[in-house]
């Protein structure tokens, strides 16, 4: 489906670079982070009276303008593969407390999720594009998921990775977009993705 | 009183006074309870305390919450458990244990007696300095639909409560303590739709922080149809259906057991059956969530609880007209059980189920199939001895059957008029072609040609044309239809056609009725059935008016059929149709015609006329037009159309009634409405108008009978007055008395000096041809004689006069000064002019002036006679020496003159006829106000007939009739005409 809604398929000299392709499903991943955030409000009316803090559930090295293109690859990347380990954990503990059954809200949760592992690979091959490593390990901080966590507890936390990945799905797509012109050609992806939504 | 009962009395008092110093030492000595221990447990909000060192039996607890001093709880004389010395109770809190902090104080109680408190054990809540952080309770807390809560909220060390929220609900909260609130939520119900548990929501006033709950509401379980079966013929699987949702899910889910064994799950989804891999015979099946556990159960032989599983590896095969299913069973064990099978076949919309039986069924051959069909197929089985239920159904199949040889196509004719026509046939449908069709041949015969000539036509004719070069003139050929498809042709089907015309043969023609289903046809057997005994009927039906190409539906009716019913989709309401019946030989036996629905008449009676006879009008028409009737016509209705619609005269039944007659009608324009009606109502009508003249000879018969009674009537009026005459003079023409002459009359009279009222005008016109008593003197009015003078020529000259005489009149006289002329010399000179008149003085009325009352003074016109004299006929001859000198204007002062006449009375009947009808410029107007200023003075008194005579002489009827005059009334005529006949009956 992400495929087809970016537009991947088709004849290969239709088919997108990377980068571009990397683009594409950042600005997908926005908008579906974005509108899952937006279901997760609907549902839970007391978030609006939470205050985000400036703590982050996501731990990469502060952004920096000494930082090459391949750097701040690197560490959207990592930033964006803590986010994907963030949401399989939200998931799990959610179907374990709440365990509801499937709608929208599921399946656009599944899809966020889904969407982040493509877009980790996507810049890892833009990131092997450029002679770099293609991977990073991931390695979470278990202490930013407490155990014991009470149900009032659990949909906090949960917000705050919601919070998170838009938060990182937005600037995937501002870094990837800011990437230089000669490494992501111009495409008509906009008006493609536009018509999708 | 003897001395010794005071010694008792004094002896029971002070026992008393011991017993009660004992009992207060006794008092002293309840001990307090020691060692009271607090055991709280936060899940169930239950505090457990215990004590010792009292031998008491009853104690009295109170509980506070030491922060604000409240007492939570109180209860006395509280028997608590003892054991190993130490007792024990047991007390649930409404609020979670940590909202705020708990102290017990206990005493020891004997009846009234009660020890101290004990010192006070404090189970601490959250709200401890120790414990700074927003905090709220009870945290997932799962309760039952209905029921309340109390939830608290420990607010931040220096922070106060804003709100505290249950969902969106704002709640009111209690203080329990310094930083605790509670609130209580009653009746709480799960959410509409899923259930991510309702959250409840504290907030301190500046909305920095907040703390909060989650709560979920369900059901305990409920659960029904619990029953185990196999499948396998060794394990069993045990199912339920939930009765309720629990709305319970997730780690809060509902949790199952069978026979103690736990139920496997996936994905934390509530489960609906639970395996066993061996039959047990009972089962037993518990269900558990929080808020409660349900225990069913079920026991039975396996072999009433067989449920086969799904038929494996279903296959088919087919042939034009049968198919054969086959499968396969997984387990072995059904290969000798009984069974039950039953086959579902689908083709096109419809769904059709048949049953197959026998041991170890794998196979069920179905018959009856239609050639060149699709067909979708599936089998399910049940045990056939105690059967439990049937398995599920197999995977379907889809097959098609192979194609076969059409059917014979159904053939019949349609001859028109001419002796043309077409061969027809009822297309096949797919279930008849068994394929594809490929062609039609048609083979038409002739008695003269039997080899005959045959034609292929294309699979989607339908017709052959019979034209002259296919007949050859025959009259009787036989045409023979066989259909083709790829698998072969069809039986050949012949229809023998005489071409002589189908109204040739004269046939009885009866109406059919319809009814919902069709036209139900009943005729008598042939009495030469045997003749056609194998070949039967056919009946035709067509729109009985179409002339040309007529479309024409058929039915083929066995041999021996007496009675049919005709029904077709394509019956059109109001048309009307004619059916017949032929031999299988096409010899038309009976005819019918009728309508499938009956229409009202869509047009309107030809020909409608109105016509009068005499005083009727008389309605015609015409006969509907076959094609508008739409229905048999019934009858008709008539109308008559006025402003307020149509209002119904007649209602003629029978086709054959369309003259109608409307009877002594009057004068005046009438407009009938004829509309004819079937059963279905009647057509919009026709319309056709009369004007009715008056009848001729009525009118004539009215004029000579209105004649008649008027001549009657006069004749009546006539002869009454005759025999009453004496009667009618006395009242209206008494006796005048003669006048008493003094002088000698003998002599010959002096000519009459008649002098106009110096008022009224006199005319005096000479009618020679009169007779000397028909001459009348003319009242003029002087207002008239302008106007006549003007009009009248022949009258000028007399009317000159009186105008001088009017110009030199009293009104004249009132002028102060200038010379006047007498009025004398005019009278004199008229008097001269009109000497040779004989003047009856009977006839002159009295003037004006006689009659007015002196109160007119100067202007009385009596008193001009006084000066100018005038004319005295009556007067009672004076002195003659007086009467010598006098000419006429020493007058009495009375007046003088003529004085008879003022007894007359205005309001005579004569007088009142004879006043003209005022019109303006018209004379009589004016003498109509002079006569009203002479009622005013007039006295009541019956009438002069003097009067009378003198104003019926004054008017004479040959003036009347003068051109130019005005006409008189005719009831002076005719007054007049009464007055001569009184004179003339006068004795």
């Amino acid at each position: 489906m992400a495929d087809r809604r970016s537009g991947l398929t088709g004849p290969p000299e239709h088919r997108r670079t990377t980068p571009a392709r990397a683009v594409v499903i950042a600005e997908l991943l926005h908008l579906e982070s974005s509108n899952l955030l937006e279901l997760y409000r609907k549902r839970e009316t007391f978030i609006a009276n939470v205050i985000s803090g400036d703590s982050r559930l996501v731990s990469v090295p502060p952004p920096s303008s000494q930082l090459d293109t391949r750097d701040k690859l690197w560490r959207l990347q990592t930033a964006l593969l803590q986010c994907r380990g963030l949401m399989e954990r939200a998931i799990a503990k959610e179907d374990e407390e709440l365990s509801t059954e499937m709608g929208e809200y599921k399946t656009l949760r599944k899809m966020v999720s889904d969407r982040l592992l493509y877009l980790v690979n996507t810049i890892g091959e833009v990131i092997k594009a450029m002679d770099g490593p293609a991977l990073v390990t991931p390695s979470f901080n278990d202490s930013l998921e407490p155990d014991n966590l009470t149900v009032f507890e659990m949909k906090l936390w949960v917000f705050r990775v919601f919070i998170e990945v838009d938060y990182w799905a937005k600037t995937a797509e501002t870094v990837l977009q800011a990437l230089p012109k000669e490494r992501v050609k111009p495409t008509r992806l906009r008006s493609t993705r536009s018509s999708h939504r | 009183m003897p001395p010794w009962p005071d010694r008792r009395r004094c002896a029971v008092w002070l026992s008393c006074c011991f017993l009660s110093v004992v009992h207060a030492r006794a008092l002293n000595e309840l001990s307090a309870p020691q060692q009271v221990t607090l055991t709280g447990s936060p899940r169930t909000q239950q505090i457990t305390v215990s004590w010792r060192g009292s031998h008491a039996s009853t104690f009295d607890v109170i509980i506070l919450r030491p922060e604000l001093n409240q007492t939570v709880f109180y209860v006395t004389g509280l028997s608590a458990n003892e054991s190993g010395g130490r007792h024990e109770w047991k007390w649930t809190s409404a609020e979670p244990l940590e909202c705020a902090s708990l102290s017990v104080q206990i005493r020891s109680r004997e009846g009234a007696a009660t020890s101290e408190w004990s010192a006070a054990a404090v189970l601490p809540g959250n709200d401890v300095p120790a414990k700074a952080e927003f905090q709220f309770y009870p945290q997932d807390r799962v309760v039952a639909a209905g029921s309340s809560s109390t939830f608290c909220c420990v607010v931040a060390q220096g922070l106060r409560l804003g709100s505290i929220r249950y969902g969106s609900a704002l709640q009111n909260a209690t203080r329990l303590s310094r930083r605790s609130y509670g609130v209580t939520v009653t009746g709480q119900q799960p959410p509409p739709s899923g259930n991510w548990g309702t959250n409840v929501v504290c907030q301190d006033l500046q909305k920095s922080q907040l703390a909060g709950a989650v709560v979920f509401v369900g059901y305990p379980p409920l659960l029904s149809d619990f029953q185990c079966e196999t499948e396998d013929l060794v394990s069993a699987t045990c199912r339920w259906k939930k009765a309720r949702d629990t709305r319970l899910y997730g780690k809060r889910r509902t949790r199952f057991t069978l026979n103690d064994r736990e139920c496997a799950e996936r994905q934390a989804v509530e489960v609906e059956s639970c395996a066993s891999q061996v039959w047990e015979g009972n089962w037993t099946l518990e269900a558990v969530n929080p808020l409660g556990r349900l225990v069913l159960s079920d026991g039975a032989e396996m072999e009433h609880r067989v449920r086969p599983p799904p038929p494996s590896e279903p296959s088919v095969e087919v042939d034009a007209w049968n198919a054969t299913l086959r499968w396969s069973w997984e387990h072995a064990a059904y290969r000798s059980l009984a069974l039950v099978c039953q086959v579902e076949l689908g083709s096109g919309g419809n769904r059709t189920k048949r049953a197959f039986t026998g041991a170890g069924l794998r196979s069920a051959r179905l018959r009856k199939l239609h050639p060149d069909e699709d067909y979708r197929v599936r089998v399910r089985c049940g045990a056939q001895r105690n059967f439990w239920k049937w398995g599920n159904w197999s995977r379907p199949l889809s097959f098609k059957t192979h194609m076969d040889v059409p059917d014979a196509p159904d053939v019949w004719m349609r001859i028109d008029h001419d002796n043309t026509g077409d061969v027809v046939w009822k297309p096949l449908t797919a279930r008849q072609s068994h394929g594809e069709l490929t062609s039609y041949q048609v083979t038409l015969r002739s008695p003269q040609d039997t080899a005959g000539r045959t034609e292929s036509l294309g699979p989607r004719a339908s017709a052959l044309p019979l034209r002259p070069a296919r007949t050859d003139g025959a009259t009787r050929i036989t045409a023979t239809v066989v259909a083709e498809n790829a698998a072969g042709a069809s039986r050949p089907a012949t229809v023998v056609i005489p071409l002589r015309g189908p109204d040739q043969t004269v046939v009885a023609d009866n109406r059919a009725d319809a009814t919902e289903r069709g036209f139900a046809l009943v005729w008598p057997e042939r009495a030469d059935a045997d003749a056609d005994a194998d070949c039967g009927y056919v009946l035709e039906w067509r729109d009985a008016l179409c002339r040309r190409d007529c479309s024409v539906e058929w039915l083929r009716l066995a041999a021996g059929s007496t009675e049919a019913t005709v029904a077709s989709g394509h019956f059109q309401p109001g048309v009307k149709y004619n059916i017949s019946l032929f031999s299988c030989s096409s010899e038309p036996l009976r005819r019918w015609h009728g309508y499938a629905r009956e229409l009202a008449p869509s047009g309107t009676v030809p020909h409608l006329s109105v016509s009068q006879q005499d005083s009727d009008a008389v309605l015609t028409w015409g006969v509907t037009p076959e094609a508008g009737r739409r229905g048999y016509v019934v009858g008709y209705n008539v109308y008559l159309a006025n402003d307020s619609g149509l209002a119904l005269l007649a209602n003629l039944s029978g086709e054959g009634s369309r003259k109608y007659t409307v009877k002594a009608l009057s004068k005046g324009t009438y407009k009938f409405t004829v509309k004819a009606y079937t059963l279905a109502g009647e057509d919009v009508g026709a319309t056709a108008s009369v004007t009715l003249q008056l009848f001729a000879d009525w009118l004539i018969l009215e004029i000579l009978t209105s004649l008649g009674a008027t001549a009657l009537f006069l004749a009546i009026v006539t002869f009454l007055c005759y025999r009453k005459r004496k009667w009618v003079k006395g009242a209206f023409y008494p006796d005048i008395p003669q006048p008493k002459l003094n002088d000698d009359w003998s002599r010959t009279q002096a000519p009459l000096d008649v002098r106009p009222s110096p008022h009224h005008l006199v005319r005096v016109v000479e009618k020679p041809e009169m007779d000397s008593f028909k001459e009348v003197l003319v009242v003029i009015p002087e207002e008239d004689e302008e106007e006549e003078g003007e009009e009248e020529d022949g009258v000028t000259a007399a009317c000159r006069r009186p105008t001088s005489l009017r110009r030199h009149g009293p009104m004249a006289d009132e002028r102060p000064d200038g010379p006047r002329e007498p009025y004398s010399s005019d009278s004199s000179d008229s008097s001269v002019d009109s000497g040779q008149t004989d003047v009856t003085y009977t006839g002159i009325q009295t003037s004006g002036s006689s009659l007015l009352s002196p109160a007119d003074g100067g202007r009385l016109p009596s008193q001009a006679p006084a000066d100018g004299g005038g004319y005295r006929p009556q007067r009672r001859a004076a002195p003659p020496g007086e009467d010598r000198g006098d000419d006429g204007r020493r007058a009495s002062p009375g007046g003088g003159g003529y004085k008879a006449q003022n007894a007359w009375r205005l309001d005579s009947p004569g007088e009142e006829e004879a006043r003209p009808a005022p019109s303006p410029g018209s004379p009589g107007g004016v003498a109509e106000e002079e006569e009203e200023e002479e009622e005013r003075p007039a006295p009541p008194s019956l009438g002069s007939p003097a009067s009378v005579a003198s104003t019926q002489f004054l008017l004479p009827d040959g003036e009347a009739e003068e051109p130019g005059r005005e006409k008189r009334p005719l009831s002076v005529s005719a007054a007049g005409w009464l007055t001569n006949l009184l004179s003339s009956a006068k004795p």
